[in-house]
């Protein structure tokens, strides 16, 4: 482990913002924090990288413990959400500032300066002070000067929160090449779940009480463990249906608008129990009535993205259903109209507590 | 340790634990600060005994007698009365006169601006100084405002020299140097409010007095809270203006607080009357300032709060 | 507001005129004075119409004047240097302690560290005399009475706390990941505080050193009480001119305005700082 955060505890004044809190990340990955505003992803780096300390818990960092020790001498390369560059010094002092610190001669710092410029395409405005530079150029700055003395750790604070979407599209991804690149051990903050994805390793979605879940994209998107979570994945977002799954012919199954649809043996405990079944929409798709398991619905709106289409449709009984299907793909716009799920994707979660029910589990 | 930390000067010199930090740091101005908070403690025990200087044998404790004589000391009541006329006086008409003059150059225009720095300059005059220029302006052989107040009928107008017009000369001093400060607060205030309140009044057509009593004053009212406190504290503690004048006469016409507790001190060399009048106004301006401590530090945050 | 009426605009016009002339008249007129000769100045009516003269700065400046009982030395040019010495010393020992102080308030927020600010500004607003009276007699005790060093010291009284409070605002506004950012990039503490916090409070440590200079200048109590006549600042040395030289009232205008030349000129100066130091913060400008 190159990080390794054991039952840390912060509070601010009497709010408890990390509850025994531990997290591990290994040499080379980056994992990414995710998870709304005022969960704590910005203390918990601020805890790492040492400008505050922890009420409790240990921080050890390539296997040195991190108690006592002052943020300048922990060797972390950090960027801010709001820059935070230096207001008085102009975009080559602010890249060059860890190497200052680091004694290297004026040619080293030279030579490193504008090797990271070049990397992020802001050579020209090396001369600039931070008022004079665009966002793009202030957060490709801050980017820089994380960079710079190419530190073992990076802790990315939503770098790319305050940038305009179109330049948060590129870094997305130019991103992950350059985290790669760097061989660090990349900590990043985000509010974003499609930066999330694309630039993880693994994510560790913050609730309000710490830390959610921690898997890779894949294992949050495929596997959520709650309802929450699994919202907070995907787009157009998972259709979440109250449903208490009955004992059919082969096992467990749901009746959805008069459709069976069979549930895996392995759910067998839930017969009875109130669900919430999660359907990912582009798990949906549009099929001609009369296949069996068949379910007819009404379309009420569409929406044409950019990549895909977005259908929003009504089931018999008044539940509303979102589908997705890439664009170009030819499907209805209006009237009645049958879908079919595929139930291997199918989510189960506990009505009461909003917890996914792992197959096999009992009642 | 990874490279990069490697690779990190070791750090030099001393190292100051976190939880220290800002005590050592503030050490050194809490340090100058109670070597003058020591003076203070003195002056507390002088209030509660017999001291003069032209008597030391007979230096002894008497606890309460020196506040005790106060209340059938007729000369304290006149320093009671003289320094509270003197700071209702001041700091009403200075907050009128502010006003005024702050509504006037209300406008950022390059010219109001220009008025209001000129304005900066009898603040930036050291009172005592004004006093003695104010002093030659009313002198009774060539002052210039002698020659004015004859010239409309007031032949040898004694200003500071006669008893029933020396506070209104010094008051009036007062009011050319602070006047500008309330002014300048004020202004500050004025044009910090938000504009929307007055063009909709502006729209209604409602009438200007009616703005001004209805919607300029309530909302400039912290600020002149914080202006009339600030000068109240300071008006009432007056020595430079008063003792530059007239040394607090003629005769016990202005002894204030801070003059008769002079006076007391190196005239009379009675260090225990002295004391115990200082302390009467310490307990004075300590409620006071208490007062605007508290309503400064909201009108800061609200201004930080929409800067 | 944008259709004044003509009667409107002349009574503006009116109270603008009588306000300058109230303020700025006394100045310009102790200038006009201070060319004058006593036969000029004496003159009834009295007349901005005279021939100019520099005798009474000559007289000043040379520390010979001349009264009607003859030849009289007085150095009013070691009261203007004392109050140089007085308030830029005094200036320089107050930022000195101040500032930490001030940064330990703004920025690292410490136990207690409200009520201590608290206390400090409180003595700001106590009666000067409580203190100085009893110092009078410490530093006769200690040896500080006749010494720069004591006035210095107790001027930390006037200086200390204006100091304090506005450049303590001005760490408060500097955002705390500025400085995060440069410990992270590897300096020390002491480096932060030297190469951030204070470039970016340099605005305010200029207000509040401007300030300081212009209060401790104008002070008159606190060296009138503790200030023997040779460490005497021009504020108390002017008052015992207007004594020493009877009636010479072309040299006292001559003192006075070489007196308060220092200070309206910093102020005229940087007037932009002046208006957010003489709020202490509160209201910006």
């Amino acid at each position: 482990m190159s990080i390794q955060l054991t039952d840390i505890v912060k509070s601010f004044k009497t709010d408890r913002v990390l509850d025994s809190l531990s997290l591990g990340v290994s040499r080379g990955e980056t994992l990414v924090l995710f998870g709304p505003s005022g969960a704590g992803k910005t203390v918990l780096l601020r805890l790492i990288a040492g400008v505050i300390d922890p009420d409790e818990g240990r921080i050890v960092i390539n296997g040195v413990d991190m108690e006592g020790v002052e943020p300048e001498e922990r060797g972390i390369g950090m960027a801010f959400q709001n820059f935070a560059l230096f207001p008085h010094m102009d975009a080559h002092a602010n890249i060059a500032s860890p190497l200052t610190a680091r004694r290297r001669t004026r040619a080293d710092i030279e030579d490193r300066v504008n090797e990271v410029a070049e990397l992020l395409k802001i050579r020209h405005v090396l001369g600039h002070k931070p008022k004079e530079l665009s966002n793009g150029q202030k957060q490709r700055t801050a980017l820089g000067r994380a960079l710079a003395a190419e530190p073992s750790i990076l802790l990315l604070d939503d770098p790319l929160r305050n940038v305009d979407a179109k330049l948060r599209f590129e870094m997305r991804l130019e991103l992950p090449r350059l985290l790669k690149a760097q061989e660090a051990t990349v900590i990043y903050v985000t509010q974003d779940y499609k930066e999330a994805m694309a630039l993880g390793d693994r994510i560790a979605v913050m609730g309000a009480h710490g830390i959610a879940q921690v898997g890779t994209p894949e294992d949050i998107y495929l596997t959520p463990a709650d309802t929450t979570i699994a919202r907070l994945f995907g787009d157009p977002a998972i259709n979440l249906l109250d449903v208490v799954p009955e004992q059919g012919g082969g096992g467990p199954e749901i009746q959805l608008s008069g459709a069976r649809m069979p549930l895996d043996t392995a759910y067998a405990g839930v017969v009875g129990r109130p669900c919430i079944l999660g359907i990912r929409p582009e798990t949906i798709r549009f099929t001609e009535a009369g296949a069996p398991g068949v379910i007819p619905v009404e379309i009420e709106a569409e929406t044409p993205l950019n990549e895909k289409t977005v259908t929003l449709a009504a089931t018999r009984a008044g539940r509303e259903i979102l589908i997705s299907r890439p664009a170009g793909t030819p499907g209805p716009d209006r009237g009645t109209a049958h879908i079919a799920i595929d139930p291997s994707g199918a989510l189960l979660f506990d009505q009461a507590t909003g917890k996914r029910i792992h197959p096999g589990e009992s009642a | 340790m990874s490279d990069a930390a490697a690779s990190l000067p070791k750090r030099r010199g001393f190292r100051i634990s976190r939880r220290w930090l800002p005590y050592v740091l503030s050490l050194p101005a809490l340090l100058a600060c109670i070597g003058i908070l020591i003076p203070f403690f003195t002056a507390v025990a002088y209030s509660l005994q017999r001291y003069r200087l032209s008597q030391p044998w007979a230096h002894k404790w008497n606890w309460g007698e020196n506040y005790w004589n106060f209340l059938s000391d007729s000369s304290f009541w006149n320093t009671l009365q003289v320094s509270l006329t003197y700071a209702f006086l001041t700091v009403g008409l200075e907050l009128m006169f502010g006003l005024g003059i702050a509504l006037l150059l209300q406008k950022r225009t390059r010219f109001n601006n220009f008025v209001s720095i000129m304005l900066l300059m009898p603040l930036m005059t050291a009172p005592a100084l004004a006093s003695l220029m104010w002093k030659l302006m009313t002198n009774p052989g060539f002052g210039i405002l002698s020659y004015f107040a004859s010239l409309i009928g007031f032949e040898d107008f004694r200003w500071a020299s006669d008893p029933s017009t020396a506070m209104l000369t010094v008051v009036l001093v007062d009011i050319w140097v602070y006047t500008p400060f309330i002014m300048i607060l004020l202004l500050a205030g004025l044009r910090s409010l938000p504009q929307q309140p007055f063009e909709a009044a502006a729209l209604d057509g409602v009438p200007r007095l009616f703005v001004f009593w209805r919607i300029t004053l309530p909302m400039l009212t912290p600020f002149l809270l914080t202006a009339t406190l600030f000068r109240v504290i300071e008006s009432i503690q007056q020595f430079d203006i008063i003792y530059a004048m007239t040394q607090g006469g003629p005769g016990d016409r202005l002894t204030v607080f801070q003059v008769e507790a002079y006076l007391n001190f190196f005239q009379s060399t009675n260090v225990g009357r002295s004391a115990a009048l200082l302390m009467i106004l310490w307990a004075i301006t300590y409620v006071l300032s208490s007062i605007f401590i508290k309503n400064w530090l909201k009108l800061r945050e609200k201004q930080r709060g929409e800067a | 507001m944008e259709h004044t009426s003509t009667l409107e605009r002349v009574l503006r016009a009116i109270a603008i005129t009588l306000v300058i002339l109230f303020f700025i008249f006394p100045i310009f007129w102790i200038v006009l004075m201070s060319f004058q000769t006593n036969e000029t100045i004496l003159r009834v009516p009295p007349s901005i119409v005279f021939e100019p003269t520099l005798q009474n700065y000559q007289a000043l400046i040379t520390g010979e004047l001349d009264t009607a009982a003859g030849k009289l030395e007085f150095d009013f040019m070691s009261n203007l240097f004392n109050s140089f010495y007085l308030s830029t010393a005094s200036v320089a020992l107050g930022l000195i302690l101040g500032i930490p102080a001030a940064y330990a308030f703004g920025r690292l927020k410490f136990r207690g560290s409200e009520d201590i600010a608290f206390t400090l500004l409180s003595f700001r607003f106590a009666p000067p005399l409580l203190v100085l009276l009893p110092l009078t007699i410490y530093f006769q005790k200690l040896g500080l009475a006749d010494t720069y060093f004591g006035l210095i010291w107790v001027y930390q009284l006037i200086v200390l706390p204006l100091i304090l409070w506005i450049v303590r605002g001005y760490f408060e506004d500097i955002p705390a990941d500025i400085e995060y950012a440069y410990r992270i990039a590897g300096h020390g503490f002491w480096a932060t505080f030297f190469k951030i916090a204070l470039p970016l409070a340099m605005p305010g440590i200029a207000a509040a050193g401007l300030l300081a200079f212009i209060f401790a200048w104008n002070n008159f109590i606190f060296a009138l009480v503790l200030a023997s006549a040779d460490k005497q600042p021009v504020t108390v040395g002017a008052l015992a001119f207007v004594t020493a030289s009877g009636i010479q009232y072309g040299q006292i205008a001559a003192g006075i305005v070489l007196s308060i030349l220092p200070t309206l000129g910093l102020a005229l100066y940087a007037q932009r700082y002046l208006v957010e130091g003489l709020s202490l913060g509160a209201v910006k400008g």
